[in-house]
């Protein structure tokens, strides 16, 4: 099951990669005369009601998500692993402000967080400012978690015989961490990272339905989902659930690497 | 338990309360300033009205310049919060009390629906699976709990929605996968222990062994996941009620995320936030105690 998941998302990275070479039209082209036109050869799922391939707009916004969201997914990792080192190595007081700004962020629901901070953002913010906004959001607020997970690590680690020989022979707390901890930190901080990409990858959808994510006229897969409000009309031109099966199917490969990951361990 | 035996137990729990109070105030000041740092924030419609003479201009520029300042706007917000005024919406025009009156029995009834709901499916999908479960049932609920795991909460609630169905139905048809994940993975690690492969090998009845043998040593981790499902409700909550057009809190704060409407973004922040740190505390402490007790038994059984 692992191998044919990586498989999976391979050839669905690769076909969001080569978006500028297969995608048919550029994302933003609008056919005024062919609004809502169903699924053709000239348009392989339909065109949305301003008239842009929705193939093209897929495969952009396929992109764009798959990009952005192990990016900050990588943000998230590497704050928790940061903040997590400093809770475990610097003493009581930092574990403490750690544990209390992580409990902060947690006792907060993230889509109230993003839907609450994302409002914020000035109307005339471009396309890019305001996808790298949304992510860069997802990245700094998604910490807590995993560094709660991380810090436990640590403290386990501490008490471990290869920490305390290296303390022993004189090794300084920065070594201890780079050189001791941060390898063995890896594999968790690996899992926590394929746990986050998929939760970054629903959450911008959501804030997509709720019309806060990526504005006109950058795609995105939350974007296109908003097609689906309309529920009736997507049901009787199947095609409009395009976007919908791609994001259950990443985001499904993904959960069956970690739970592949688990049973190994 | 005797007197002096309760007292760090009384301790920890003051220390949990103190802190659960400063994360909440904390919480608001974040959310105020938040708003505060927004573009635009502070700039009334009516400042642009030709017709207004300057001193009716001065007046409402007064009236907004308290809240220009956050740490001040934060200390009255409080003060006004322990006499029990929460202050006034800007964009609806009625007293945040009112409203958060109006809506929070509507968001509570559809929460506690949906939560309940569920944890009865995760329950009974468990007790099923582990009572009579065969490879292919296992594969099939583990695809339609994966399946809606993978599906953004939004779209659950917008399938809801057309379906005609209760709030309550789309939170449970959020939460539901979730929780069954956590809980399959509880059991499947309770049914491994010893003492449950011992009982089924003595001919015990299965139901039996799943409510005493399952159950029972895993209830400190099924009180943590009672605390986390309630932020989890806390958070399908407003995607559901902003799609299904349920007028509850959730609608409101999606309705003042559109609108930057200070003082009901403030207010829904520390309300939420009281919400889950309440709910969190409640799981920690009664878990804390479990465990406790637990510690109590087995000191006893060694010393007898």
């Amino acid at each position: 099951m692992r191998r044919a998941a990586v498989l999976l998302l391979i050839a669905i990275a690769l076909v969001l990669l080569l978006a500028n070479v297969l995608a048919p039209y550029p994302y933003a082209t609008q056919f005024r005369d062919a609004p809502n036109a169903p699924a053709s050869r000239h348009f392989l799922l339909g065109a949305d009601s301003l008239g842009r391939d929705r193939f093209s707009r897929l495969l952009f916004g396929g992109r764009m998500s798959l990009l952005l969201a192990p990016a900050a997914a990588l943000l998230s990792t590497t704050l928790a692993l940061l903040f997590g080192l400093a809770a475990g190595l610097l003493g009581r007081r930092i574990e403490r402000l750690v544990a209390a700004a992580a409990d902060l962020c947690l006792s907060l629901p993230w889509i109230f967080v993003l839907l609450a901070a994302r409002s914020l953002l000035p109307l005339n913010a471009s396309a890019t400012e305001s996808v790298l906004v949304t992510f860069g959001l997802l990245g700094t607020l998604g910490w807590a978690g995993p560094c709660r997970i991380v810090m436990a690590s640590v403290k386990r680690h501490q008490r471990s015989d290869f920490v305390l020989a290296a303390r022993a022979a004189g090794c300084r707390e920065w070594r201890i961490a780079a050189v001791q901890l941060l390898p063995n930190l890896m594999p968790l901080a690996m899992a926590q990272f394929l746990v986050t990409t998929p939760a970054f990858l629903l959450a911008e959808a959501n804030l997509g339905l709720l019309g806060l994510g990526i504005p006109e006229p950058a795609p995105s897969w939350g974007g296109m989902l908003r097609e689906l409000e309309n529920l009736p009309a997507a049901i009787a031109h199947p095609w409009i659930f395009a976007p919908a099966v791609l994001l259950v199917v990443v985001t499904g490969c993904c959960h069956l690497l970690v739970s592949a990951d688990k049973q190994t361990v | 338990m005797p007197r002096a035996d309760r007292a760090p137990l009384l301790s920890a729990l003051a220390w949990r309360l103190a802190g659960a109070a400063s994360v909440l105030l904390l919480s608001g000041l974040l959310a105020a300033t938040l708003v505060r740092m927004a573009p635009g924030f502070g700039m009334d419609e009516r400042l642009l009205d030709a017709r207004r003479s300057a001193g009716s201009l001065r007046a409402i520029e007064s009236e907004t310049s308290g809240q220009r300042q956050i740490a001040r706007y934060y200390w009255h917000y409080v003060q006004n919060l322990l006499r029990g005024d929460l202050g006034n919406s800007t964009s609806l025009g009625r007293p945040v009390k009112d409203l958060l009156a109006e809506r929070l029995p509507v968001s509570l009834e559809s929460g506690a629906a949906g939560l309940g709901l569920a944890w009865m499916a995760a329950l009974a999908a468990v007790a099923a699976l582990e009572l009579y479960g065969r490879r292919s049932t296992e594969a099939a609920a583990s695809l339609v709990a994966g399946t809606l795991l993978c599906t953004p909460a939004a779209l659950l609630a917008l399938f809801c929605a057309y379906l005609g169905a209760a709030p309550g139905i789309a939170i449970a048809a959020i939460l539901s996968p979730r929780i069954f994940r956590y809980l399959r993975d509880l059991a499947r690690q309770a049914c491994r222990a010893p003492h449950v492969l011992a009982a089924h090998g003595m001919g015990l009845d299965p139901l039996r062994i799943l409510a005493f043998q399952v159950v029972a040593p895993v209830l400190p981790e099924l009180l943590g996941l009672a605390g986390v499902s309630v932020s989890m409700a806390v958070g399908a909550t407003i995607p559901v009620e902003a799609l299904c057009d349920s007028p509850g809190v959730g609608q409101l704060l999606w309705q003042a995320a559109l609108a930057r409407d200070l003082p009901v973004l403030v207010n829904v922040t520390l309300l939420i936030a009281a919400l889950t740190i309440a709910a969190n505390l409640a799981a920690d402490t009664a878990r804390a105690a479990r465990e406790d007790q637990e510690a109590f038994q087995t000191a006893a059984e060694a010393c007898a």
